[in-house]
């Protein structure tokens, strides 16, 4: 039982590292492949199912810029598995460096209070919460390229910026007002 | 058999997409299979099961009756696999509501009446009235409401049921039936019906009830039909009353649509030669597909003594017919059709009367919603066609309107909050630019938080289209502030057709905040791109339409760019943008001299502030300074760089390095100009442009380069004397104050 920490191990040359945590390993996958595309820097990625990782890699895991936290709404089950893993980092990584990734967001079956559920725990902590279309091609560039452009961030590629500065523009804030029009 | 049926009609579905000719000549023997088959039809099991229906006994026991159970599972697979004609949904539902068979085969018949094709409206009032005097339980009636809510499009004339809708109004006191009542009145009022008791009797229910949205929406409707008979305010923005009450229906209606579709597409639509994978994906959207214009009242109906002569819209050819009709127009059935014809959309745009915008706007949320919001398929089908095309067709109905739908400016505020960022990204941007003005209280909330979330995440292209679209959004604010502002410049109407009223101060508000919402955007996104000169270019388009807001378009108001857009574009390597900054500089030198003069000539209360004098002057000064003085005085506020670190760089003559030979964006037309007036002369010193004479000559070759923003900025600020000086004693002209 230990906690992932951002800066316990010192950062590769050129390199940018990301961790996606989905307790369903659907969107996983195809997501990594995305990422892979990349070639501006050598890209880690890292796969777990829910935090805390295994002891047996520790050694040879490199340091995570980024945590991506996959959360699929029609699943309550996939909501619960990414706050317990939660727990599991250490808070340097609030700091900027972990993303929810929200997929399934228009679905039909999706109580709409989940979703506001979701948009609560994000904004208490901080964190950006993006959006994804998992069933397009399309949609899955989108969301490897947008996540791409936090990572590169995080993991100090751009100049001038910080993740804690990017993820002050970008935190998810309350929910919105019930007020607003609505159709359902 | 519907299997055999099935087969069929994929295999007409395969062809058509090979040739148009084959389809129809494949069609026509379809048609004479069909003759084939309605010849066997006496023997045919469905039919004998319908006559069992409609012949049963009153009294006959269901329970341990095989012959029923049999026949009633036959109906049920012919509906759910590919719905049921319009004859069968009549006898059954006679049969069931009439309760022949008791209460309880009820709800079994209800739930598999998929109509194929139309539902005759005499059906519907046939089982109205049965509502009225048999003892179906309450579950039961909300369920049959929810079912004519659902299939109401399908059902051929509404004509008869309206007549009776004082009947249909009399549920409305049913405390489980009146959600759904509300919902079915909405639909099928017209002017005549609000009468001021049923006003009233709405009024008793919502002091007994509270404010329900169905009620409140009903209500509004009325309110636009005869505001002299409800006094009552109606929030203008209402969270929509109706809910989603298709569930038990939809999916089967939608596959039993999909599978009758090709070859009802082939006659909707003749013209598509799409491939038939296409074709096939395309009948899932079919509830979404924008309907032909056709009548509500049919051909019976002509007859039938009306107090007014209608003329439905279909029949109206051209613009002078529609003038000539104005006042008797007759709305088609569905609203969405409208969207498709521009006459109908001139109709709207002149019409008085808010009905039809009201229903329109109804329908419209409803559709969007429920295909881009509440997906049963989890979105998986979103690039679809039909989705695309009603975005397309909203789109130029906006464009043709000029102005949005407050419904489809509700669905965007939603949709912003789960966007991906590409998802349909031309369209949604699109319809971003359509928003009308936001109040600026709650601007913040429904537009930037979510914008800002995407636009820091996003490519810098996904930067640059919503650059672009909020200087749509901008520009066509400001069309309207000119178009519809009053004369006495206090109170505006911002659109034609909503009753919203903003004060001057209002909107300059929340103009304001668009501006400064996009200052920072651009600054912090310049840093975060580095400078990307695509996404300067469309910020420095944004800010063309900023600095000309008082001239082009008379709001007395002038704001700056931020210094995070002003010096990145005055370093920048590009010349263009160095150029297009000082065309901007030069507008808005322009604005402000003009607002000045206006100010002293008429003195109006309208009042720039001095701090933005006073900006514009530090900058205008550190340009001129810097491009044509060699010098890099910071007058205090913006730039803050110690002399001794400057020296520390090490750069020789570090002053000079942006005037406007060694500008890293002009260096390279120094020293082709420079060859070009000396060519003989083997060592290059550009300096040597600045004496007198060259310089004005380097200035001619610039010119001649297309940097007209350049020049107006030039000869509008820096006064020559031209056979004296060189260059360094220049001054600037004085408009400082």
């Amino acid at each position: 039982m230990s906690l992932l920490k951002p800066f316990s191990k010192l950062p590769t040359l050129n390199t940018a590292s990301i961790l996606l945590v989905e307790s369903e390993e659907q969107f996983q996958q195809s997501l990594a492949d995305a990422l892979l595309e990349e070639t501006a820097v050598t890209m880690n990625v890292r796969l777990a199912k829910s935090l805390p990782l295994p002891k047996e890699n520790e050694e040879s895991r490199p340091r995570i810029d980024l945590v991506v936290f996959i959360i699929n709404l029609t699943s309550e089950l996939s909501f619960q598995s990414a706050e317990a893993s939660l727990k599991h980092l250490d808070s340097g990584y609030f700091l900027g460096k972990v993303c929810f990734l929200v997929i399934n967001a228009r679905n039909a079956s999706v109580p709409i209070e989940r979703l506001d559920a979701v948009r609560r725990l994000a904004a208490s902590l901080h964190c950006p919460l993006l959006f994804a279309e998992d069933q397009t091609p399309d949609g899955v560039t989108n969301a490897a390229e947008r996540l791409l452009t936090i990572l590169k961030v995080a993991a100090g590629r751009v100049p001038m910026a910080t993740a804690l500065y990017l993820s002050n523009l970008t935190r998810c804030t309350v929910p919105p007002d019930i007020d607003q029009p609505s159709f359902d | 058999m519907a299997a055999k049926l099935n087969a069929s009609e994929s295999l007409d579905c395969s062809d058509s997409s090979s040739s148009n000719d084959q389809s129809v000549s494949n069609r026509s023997s379809n048609r004479v299979a069909e003759k084939e088959r309605r010849k066997n039809e006496a023997e045919d099991p469905f039919v004998l099961a319908l006559k069992y229906f409609s012949d049963v006994e009153a009294g006959t026991p269901h329970q341990g009756n095989d012959d029923f159970e049999n026949n009633l599972a036959l109906v049920e697979k012919v509906a759910y696999s590919r719905g049921l004609p319009p004859e069968a949904i009549s006898i059954m539902l006679e049969f069931a509501m009439s309760l022949r068979m008791g209460t309880s085969p009820v709800v079994r018949v209800l739930k598999c009446l998929i109509p194929a094709s139309v539902v005759p409206q005499d059906a519907i009032v046939r089982a109205v009235v049965w509502l009225g005097i048999s003892k179906i339980t309450a579950g039961t009636q909300v369920l049959f409401i929810k079912w004519v809510l659902t299939i109401f499009d399908m059902i051929d004339a509404k004509d008869q049921l309206r007549a009776v809708y004082g009947f249909i109004f009399s549920f409305v006191t049913d405390e489980n039936l009146c959600p759904f009542i509300c919902h079915l009145l909405y639909l099928l009022t017209r002017k005549e019906s609000v009468r001021v008791f049923r006003v009233r009797k709405l009024l008793d229910l919502q002091s007994k009830l509270g404010r329900q949205p169905f009620l409140l929406h009903l209500l509004s409707l009325y309110k636009v039909f005869c505001p002299e008979l409800v006094t009552l305010s109606i929030p203008s923005r209402m969270r929509s009353g109706f809910r989603n009450h298709n569930s038990p229906w939809k999916s089967t209606l939608i596959i039993v649509q999909k599978r009758n579709g090709s070859q009802l597409a082939s006659i909707v639509n003749p013209a598509v030669t799409l491939k038939d994978k296409t074709s096939s994906r395309k009948r899932k959207h079919w509830h979404l597909e924008i309907p032909a214009l056709s009548s509500a009242v049919n051909k019976g109906a002509q007859t039938e003594p009306s107090r007014r002569k209608v003329v439905p819209l279909v029949q109206i050819q051209s613009f002078a017919q529609l003038l000539e009709n104005m006042h008797r127009v007759e709305l088609p059935a569905q609203m969405g059709s409208l969207l498709g014809s521009s006459l109908a959309l001139q109709y709207l745009d002149c019409v008085q009367d808010e009905s039809a915008l009201l229903r329109l706007n109804f329908w419209l949320g409803y559709a969007l919603h429920e295909e881009f919001l509440f997906c049963s398929d989890g979105g998986a089908s979103q690039n679809s066609e039909e989705a695309l095309q009603l975005l397309d067709k909203l789109l130029s109905a906006h464009h043709f309107l000029q102005e949005g739908f407050s419904s489809s400016e509700a669905f965007l505020y939603k949709f912003l909050n789960v966007w991906d960022g590409s998802l349909l990204r031309p369209q949604i941007l699109g319809l971003l630019s359509n928003i009308p003005v936001v109040p600026s209280s709650q601007i913040g909330q429904l537009l930037f938080e979510p914008l800002m979330q995407l636009f820091f995440t996003s490519s810098p292209f996904f930067k640059c289209g919503l650059m672009e679209s909020l200087n749509n959004m901008l520009r066509k604010w400001l069309t309207w502030h000119s178009v519809y502002a009053l004369e006495d410049d206090l109170d505006i109407s911002l659109n034609s057709h909503t009753s919203i009223n903003m004060t001057l101060s209002g909107f300059k508000d929340s103009v304001m905040e668009l501006v400064h919402f996009v200052g920072r955007l651009a600054t912090i996104g310049l840093q975060l791109e580095g400078c990307h000169s695509l996404l300067f270019n469309f910020i420095l388009d944004f800010y063309e339409t900023v600095c000309d807001m008082f001239l082009k378009y008379g709001l007395p108001l002038i704001v700056m760019p931020p210094t995070g857009v002003f010096y990145p574009a005055l370093f920048a390597t590009d010349p263009v943008s160095v150029d297009r900054l000082a065309y901007i500089m030069y507008r808005y030198k322009v604005n402000l001299t003009s607002a000045k003069s206006q100010e002293k000539l008429t003195e109006q209360a309208f009042h720039i502030s001095r701090q933005t004098f006073r900006e514009f002057n530090n900058y205008l000064v550190f340009m001129v300074n810097c491009l044509w003085n060699s010098k890099m005085i910071h007058l205090g506020t913006d730039i803050q760089l110690g002399e001794e670190l400057l020296l520390k760089s090490n750069v020789p003559q570090y002053w000079a390095s942006f005037d406007l030979i060694h500008h890293p964006a002009f260096m390279n037309y120094a020293v082709d100009f420079h060859r070009r007036c000396w060519p003989g002369r083997k060592d290059m010193d550009i300096n040597s442009i600045k004496h007198s004479k060259p310089w004005g000559w380097y200035l001619e070759y610039l010119f001649t380069q297309g940097y007209d923003g350049l020049k107006l900025f030039i000869q509008s600020n820096i006064s020559r004397q031209l056979p004296a000086g060189d260059g360094q004693g220049d001054k600037l002209s004085t408009d400082e104050r």
